[in-house]
């Protein structure tokens, strides 16, 4: 049975217990922190592949999305740089992804970030608020490699580094 | 209990006179002391709240801190959720090169977006190795 996406909620509490991941921060947020931050902070809304295949129902990967401003750090001049958009930039983060290690590289985290990038684009494209960015922070320079193949461009040469898509050329090429 | 209490106590004090004298600061300056160490521990928090490693380096030997509370901090938002991400003037050189490059996509981001246009399209069967790798 094909797996099937859908927001984390109480309900995946028993699974998101057995989840496993080389990252035990990705395992802690996932198990402590998605649920408060979806249901009572509203910080983030995390989504969740889930496997039905077996007689209990398991988590194979997830992702989080939030919002985010993209500010300058400091307020000197930048006078080359005088066709950038005015900042703030709004954007979607992708705070987080992870696929458990025992179903890893069989395209999960491909499809993942497909899911994330279609949810965006269709909240750029045709939601009630506008944004340019994806951003998310690759922990390490497996995940920077794994999301430059995605058009993500990295702004910083160490790890963990930030790294963002524009979209609007994505959304400027169906209209 | 009070007795491990009593103990952390000790070492705590030992620690903060420690410290204290390494500053350079006198027996009466318990305050000055605190709001300087508030001062560096923010510091650290602050690094690391943005992802970064807290290391010490000489000649080669790099040494990187490693504590609980950091390994909690990340684990709760080491990653600013829903935040503002301040970038440096290097970080904005390179966004700026990003929004004006125009329409390019790489293979697998062309890949995505065809997929996404496609009606048929559904998640992987995974298979669960039995072991975590």
């Amino acid at each position: 049975m094909a797996l099937r996406i859908e927001p984390f909620g109480r309900q995946h509490r028993a699974p998101a217990a057995e989840f496993h991941n080389q990252h035990p921060s990705l395992v802690e947020y996932l198990k402590r922190y998605a649920l408060r931050h979806a249901e009572k902070d509203l910080l983030a809304r995390t989504y969740v592949a889930l496997d039905e295949s077996s007689a209990a129902l398991r988590i194979a990967g997830y992702f989080s999305l939030a919002t985010v401003s993209v500010e300058r750090a400091s307020v000197t001049q930048l006078p080359k740089l005088d066709r950038l958009p005015r900042f703030p930039l709004p954007g979607i983060l992708l705070a987080r992804l992870a696929v458990d290690s025992r179903v890893q590289g069989q395209g999960l985290g491909r499809y993942l970030v497909e899911e994330a990038l279609g949810i965006t684009l269709q909240l750029a494209g045709a939601g009630p608020v506008g944004f340019r960015l994806l951003v998310t922070d690759a922990m390490d320079g497996d995940a920077a490699g794994f999301y430059d193949r995605f058009g993500l461009v990295r702004l910083g040469d160490a790890c963990p580094c930030r790294m963002v898509l524009d979209l609007r050329p994505l959304l400027s090429t169906g209209r | 209990m009070s007795r491990f209490q009593a103990l952390t106590n000790n070492v705590l004090d030992q620690e903060l006179e420690m410290l204290r004298e390494q500053l350079g600061l006198d027996p009466g300056q318990k305050a000055d002391l605190l709001r300087e160490l508030a001062a560096l521990a923010a510091w650290v928090v602050r690094q690391a709240g943005q992802g970064r490693a807290i290391e010490a380096h000489r000649g080669g030997e790099v040494e990187t801190l490693e504590h609980p509370a950091l390994d909690r901090l990340r684990a709760r938002g080491g990653k600013p959720v829903g935040a503002g991400l301040a970038l440096r003037d290097d970080e904005i050189v390179r966004l700026a090169a990003v929004l004006d490059r125009g329409f390019d996509p790489p293979p697998a981001l062309r890949t995505a977006l065809a997929n996404l246009a496609d009606p048929k399209r559904r998640p992987p069967k995974v298979r669960w190795r039995k072991s975590v790798a």
